[in-house]
């Protein structure tokens, strides 16, 4: 854990509102752990999670107010992290279900598991991706109901994207969901992350911030 | 109390000694640990946050293990390493006042472990608002009195009655110095959602102002001034109107280096 500047080596459009953003400087991390970013917009810091570019620490930022434009139009950004706990899969086969600024992850997660990878996203990207990619609710919907065959799920995206994708996914596989609660410090003290869980109170920065779904929405 | 830099961590905002892997121990004076209460408290349901440019609404509710358990975690040296690093205040509170004599009772035998303790007579998110009985507050006030020998410290809030007017009656009652202020009720409302609690962060500056100038005239007491300090300016102005130290909570999240900024200046 430490503080750090981010420089940003490339700024990478994906949809109008969606980038991903590499950073010249090189930090550790395992898989799905975050950091946590200042913006002159809050005064706390936003999480973000962290995968890899090009080879590069990268992050994926979807645009949705002031704090995550301004990140988008930075240079430089203060930090600290790596946050939360790293994600260990389970035996078996597994896949990762995600949203387009989650890529930087998706390509960490597939590099170390080689887990296959589903991109569902609202447009089309603009750029090509390693990954299947669905674009549209319904043909997500579909994509979730013809998934068979894997012992795992991880899922991140949006509250909605996630719910959507557990109730469909509960019975095929263990679901894991990266759970999205706001947070201030990202590093235990505050308190702040707290989710209901059926084990009690869980803190998703120190707990999370992947949980098994069913411990949530059981 | 000398606490070099005179700049402490605040209860709550540092949680347990966390910020110590953000923060070289050298910039700060003290570092308080969160309120213990008597009985173990799972805090207030989420949300428990939210933040804008100005201000920060938390609900976290006294989210603690409880006294029982948190003695158990120092004998079985749990806190050793925050003990080496730095100056260690306890914090607690009860959900009445029989309960704070209760935790007093049980930390006495470690209260030389500790740099102070400070008793949270404030908490925003809690029902129970000591500052509101001030005949019981000055009977609870002796009591703890009579029973601590430690340096006490007193965390007020401006809900309740005259800030200078309580710290008064914390000076008389033998107390040694005071926390101003804790943060204030408040509401935020995001589209359906409400958010219920205790506001901080630089909309609190002017009223913690008002308090350290307040009680310095009224009191000898040692004052920490805590209420939106978020810079080297802040703390200055809080220095000016006669606060001993300066107390930061919400700016660790925005920017835990700030406290190296402030410490450089003020060491």
């Amino acid at each position: 854990m430490e503080n750090f500047s981010l420089t940003r080596s490339e700024l990478v459009q994906l949809t109008a509102d969606t980038f991903i953003i590499s950073f010249n400087e090189w930090i550790d991390f395992e898989p799905i752990q975050f950091i946590m970013i200042e913006t002159e917009t809050s005064i706390v810091r936003k999480p973000f999670g962290l995968g890899r570019w090009n080879g590069k620490l990268a992050i994926g930022v979807q645009i949705i107010g002031p704090g995550t434009n301004y990140i988008v139009q930075q240079s430089v950004l203060e930090a600290h992290g790596p946050c939360g706990k790293g994600f260990v899969p389970p035996e078996g086969k597994g896949a990762m279900i995600a949203t387009p600024a989650c890529l930087p992850m998706a390509l960490d997660l597939h590099k170390r598991y080689g887990c296959d990878v589903f991109i569902g996203s609202l447009e089309e990207l603009s750029i090509e991706i390693p990954f299947p990619l669905v674009v549209g609710d319904e043909a997500f919907l579909n994509l979730l109901r013809s998934l068979e065959g894997y012992d795992w799920f991880l899922v991140i995206g949006s509250d909605q994207m996630e719910k959507i994708s557990y109730d469909i996914l509960k019975g095929k596989a263990e679901v894991f969901v990266s759970f999205n609660e706001y947070m201030a410090c990202g590093i235990g003290a505050c308190r702040g992350c707290a989710k209901e869980t059926k084990n009690g109170l869980k803190h998703l920065c120190i707990d999370g911030p992947v949980l098994r779904g069913e411990e949530v929405w059981s | 109390m000398e606490l070099r830099p005179p700049i402490v961590i605040a209860s709550g905002t540092g949680g347990m000694g966390e910020y110590l892997k953000l923060i070289d121990p050298k910039h700060i004076g003290a570092y308080t640990l969160k309120t213990i209460t008597f009985n173990p408290r799972r805090g207030n349901p989420p949300p428990r946050l939210i933040a804008t440019q100005n201000y920060l609404i938390n609900s976290i509710g006294l989210e603690n293990v409880g006294v029982e358990k948190f003695i158990e975690e120092l004998e079985n040296r749990v806190y050793d390493e925050l003990f080496k690093k730095v100056k260690v205040i306890f914090s607690f509170a009860g959900e009445n006042f029989e309960e704070y004599l209760l935790v007093a009772q049980k930390m006495a035998p470690y209260q030389d472990r500790f740099v102070a303790f400070e008793c949270n007579f404030s908490c925003p998110n809690v029902h129970f608002n000591p500052l509101s009985n001030v005949v019981e507050l000055e009977r609870m006030l002796s009591e703890l009195r009579k029973r601590l020998n430690v340096f006490l410290i007193a965390k007020l809030g401006v809900e309740g009655a005259f800030i200078e007017e309580i710290a008064k009656i914390v000076e008389d009652c033998g107390w040694n110095g005071v926390t101003l202020i804790n943060t204030i009720r408040a509401l935020h409302v995001d589209g359906d959602r409400i958010i219920k609690g205790g506001i901080s962060g630089p909309v609190l500056k002017p009223i913690a102002l008002r308090a350290v100038y307040e009680v310095r005239k009224k009191t000898n007491l040692y004052i920490i001034a805590s209420g939106g300090i978020m810079n080297e300016q802040d703390a200055e102005q809080f220095f000016k109107v006669g606060a001993n130290a300066i107390s930061v909570g919400t700016a660790l999240y925005k920017d835990p280096k700030m406290i190296e900024k402030i410490a450089q200046k003020f060491s």
